[in-house]
């Protein structure tokens, strides 16, 4: 039962700190003015949601999830921002 | 970018309390220990060999819901994007003719300049192929293992997103993905889908009474004579009744729609330029 209940404690720690890191990166996801690294920084959120997944044992999401939020999402974010400007104006 | 270090610090101090709040129970145990009698349904009965009438001759207790206890679902979730599909094609609609008028003022540059440098087109190379191949298999075995049609078919698009980055448009054109073959594949894909779907009620009008739409195992309650069901294994091989061929069939249609969707995005402006001119 203690190796259980330290499991979990191991989960939570890890838990709690992918969806900080996430809030963090969202974070500077909006006041970043140049638009290319706010996608990047978006795509790093992505990734730590994407960890999340597996550590709530949702395999099915995290398939589903990488390829798009990391790779479409943000190659469709990247072709918008090539037909405007790159830097966000104040 | 200039990080204030109050900020980071601040930042900093938010993760080490987020942390430490959970890590003494503020959220309770996030992962419960005890299973909903819903999911307990499920993971008891979708590879239940003694209780057939509720299986879905299935280990992948997710697949099993996404394409046989809530199969309508998924079939809804296809159409609807399917419809985004057909919009974006829709915003990006052209004669044919245009695009083949732009290819032949095209031919005569020179190819040698496309595409990033040396090094990454050459691992691009690599990375296609296994991107392929690992797509196709996280189809082919969405029934056994996580993920299905629609993960596959997303991971596959990736490839073709890396092509058109690394070397160009034309590379996906010489591979045989062109506009229409991607809309016929993807087409195919959809009544692939709707067939299976609707192959119980096929059986009805043979007179096998008890059948509905998109079922996979018989159900020995339902009315007599009973629908004798998808079969579930070839030999050694484990197919899961509908399971593996909605799979396949979805990852066709996701699949080519993303690479139709990439190559439509790809066309130059330049392109559309000419086109609006005329």
């Amino acid at each position: 039962m203690v190796d259980v209940l330290l499991e979990i404690l191991f989960l939570e720690l890890l838990l709690a700190f992918s969806l900080t890191l996430a809030l963090v990166l969202a974070y500077f996801t909006i006041v970043q003015r140049d638009l290319v690294k706010a996608a990047v920084l978006s795509a790093g959120q992505s990734i730590a949601y994407a960890f999340t997944y597996y550590l709530l044992a949702a395999p099915d999401i995290l398939f589903a999830y990488i390829p798009i939020a990391v790779g479409i999402y943000t190659v469709l974010l990247l072709y918008a921002i090539s037909k405007t400007e790159r830097y966000e104006e104040l | 970018m200039k990080v204030k270090p109050v900020a980071s610090v601040s930042v900093l101090i938010i993760l080490a309390a987020a942390v430490l709040a959970i890590a003494l129970g503020a959220t309770g145990y996030t992962p419960s220990l005890e299973l909903r009698p819903l999911a307990e349904f499920y993971l008891k009965h979708c590879l239940n060999p003694f209780k057939k009438e509720y299986w879905a001759a299935s280990p992948e207790a997710v697949t099993s819901m996404l394409w046989d206890y809530r199969g309508l679902d998924t079939v809804y979730e296809t159409t609807v994007f399917f419809l985004a599909i057909i919009g974006s094609v829709a915003v990006f609609r052209f004669a044919e003719a245009a695009l083949t008028s732009y290819k032949e003022a095209e031919k005569g540059k020179p190819k040698a300049e496309e595409g990033l440098s040396l090094i990454v087109r050459v691992i691009t190379r690599i990375v296609f192929v296994l991107i392929v191949a690992l797509s196709a298999a996280i189809a082919l075995h969405g029934h056994l293992t996580p993920g299905g049609g629609f993960q596959a078919g997303s991971i596959f698009a990736v490839a073709p997103l890396l092509a058109i980055a690394a070397f160009s448009r034309r590379f996906l054109e010489e591979l045989g993905l062109t506009k229409n073959k991607c809309l016929a594949i993807r087409t195919t894909g959809l009544l692939a889908i709707a067939l299976i779907a609707l192959i119980p009620l096929a059986f009805v009008l043979m007179g096998f009474a008890g059948s509905f739409i998109i079922q996979n195992q018989p159900k020995p309650w339902a009315l007599h004579p009973v629908f004798p069901g998808f079969p579930v294994n070839l030999g050694p091989i484990w197919l899961a009744g509908t399971l593996i061929l909605f799979n396949i069939a979805e990852y066709l249609t996701v699949a080519s729609g993303f690479t139709l969707l990439f190559i439509l995005l790809a066309l130059p402006e330049e392109f559309f330029r000419r086109l609006m001119g005329k």
